[in-house]
């Protein structure tokens, strides 16, 4: 499992246009929310358990770069959403430094292995710098998607 | 090594690639008559990957490799099942570390003449391509490597084929 076994571009929002991190959180699920029809239950159940989880410890892992993620059976499959802010954020990041680019990653209880997966291969694309830059500086939900498929 | 396969290795890893692959294999080791092997790998490197990266807390890290191992476990006890349907002895091996690296040493350690796997899925990225765990597998395998497609043809054939 890697991102490119998960992308899609109607999961994927430049800009975000929330500033601080419970809007930024609530904004990325509500694209998953609304390019998937989820009932409001869904949506407030996937919130939910990706805030329980920020609650253990910040998903800023540095860099610029925030992975906010939860394991919770209100999706049926694994789902990666991507945002891109304009604004730097503070995510509580052990760098100090504030972050725009945004991956939610969601599985289900059972997908424990593709779950992991996938989180090691954003991190694992995400510690190029160049890379780093070309997503920083994308402008359109498009341009995003070739990044990570060319 | 050799023909026909007298050791057949199938990894396992709960794709839907993996289970056509466990099917094949199932039904290649009745044809041949070969000694079969499935293996999952929890995958600690990608786990400690996350806990270096600062994704996952401590707690989470407990978590996770609680989760990994039991889905190994439950990939190998479907693999028994299924072997078990066309009457086929099947050794299940669960290894921890890094993929490729545990398949390539039991594929050594077997005399494995055959390695099976599935979940190759399309080529959409060249670099996840060079991150790919399968492509790894198939680069650094000691011996024949048969990549086998999700396909139904496979199902249907598993489910026809009597013991």
């Amino acid at each position: 499992m890697n991102i490119a076994d998960v992308i899609e571009k109607d999961l994927i929002k430049v800009p975000l246009e929330s500033t601080d991190k419970l809007g930024i959180i609530t904004e990325l699920v509500d694209v998953l929310a609304k390019a998937k029809n989820y009932s409001a239950e869904q949506r407030k159940t996937v919130l939910d358990a990706v805030l329980k989880r920020e609650e253990l410890g910040s998903t800023g892992i540095g860099k610029g770069i925030c992975i906010p993620h939860a394991k919770t059976n209100s999706v049926k499959a694994i789902r990666l959403v991507i945002g891109i802010s304009r604004v730097s954020v503070d995510f509580g990041s052990p760098d100090g430094e504030k972050s725009r680019m945004f991956f939610l990653v969601l599985a289900p209880e059972d997908a424990a292995s593709a779950h992991v997966e996938l989180l090691a291969s954003i991190a694992r694309t995400c510690s190029s710098p160049l890379f780093r830059r070309l997503l920083e500086q994308a402008k359109q939900a498009d341009e995003v998607y070739r990044l990570f498929m060319d | 090594m050799g023909v026909p396969f007298r050791t057949i290795v199938v990894y396992v890893d709960g794709s839907e690639g993996a289970l056509s692959a466990i099917m094949y294999a199932i039904l290649l080791a009745k044809q041949n008559q070969a000694r079969l092997v499935a293996a999952a790998v929890v995958n600690t490197k990608a786990l400690g990957e996350l806990v270096r990266a600062g994704i996952f807390v401590d707690v989470e890290r407990e978590e996770y490799q609680r989760d990994l191992q039991s889905d190994s476990e439950r990939y190998l006890r479907h693999a028994e099942r299924l072997a078990k349907q066309k009457d086929v002895p099947i050794e299940t091996v669960k290894l921890e570390g890094t993929v490729n690296v545990e398949m390539m040493n039991l594929l050594k350690d077997r005399h494995a003449d055959l390695f099976v796997l599935g979940g190759v899925s399309d080529v959409r990225s060249r670099r996840e391509e060079l991150a790919s765990e399968t492509d790894r597998m198939m680069r650094v395998a000691p011996c024949p490597v048969l990549v086998v497609r999700d396909d139904e043809d496979i199902w249907e054939a598993f489910e026809s084929q009597g013991v």
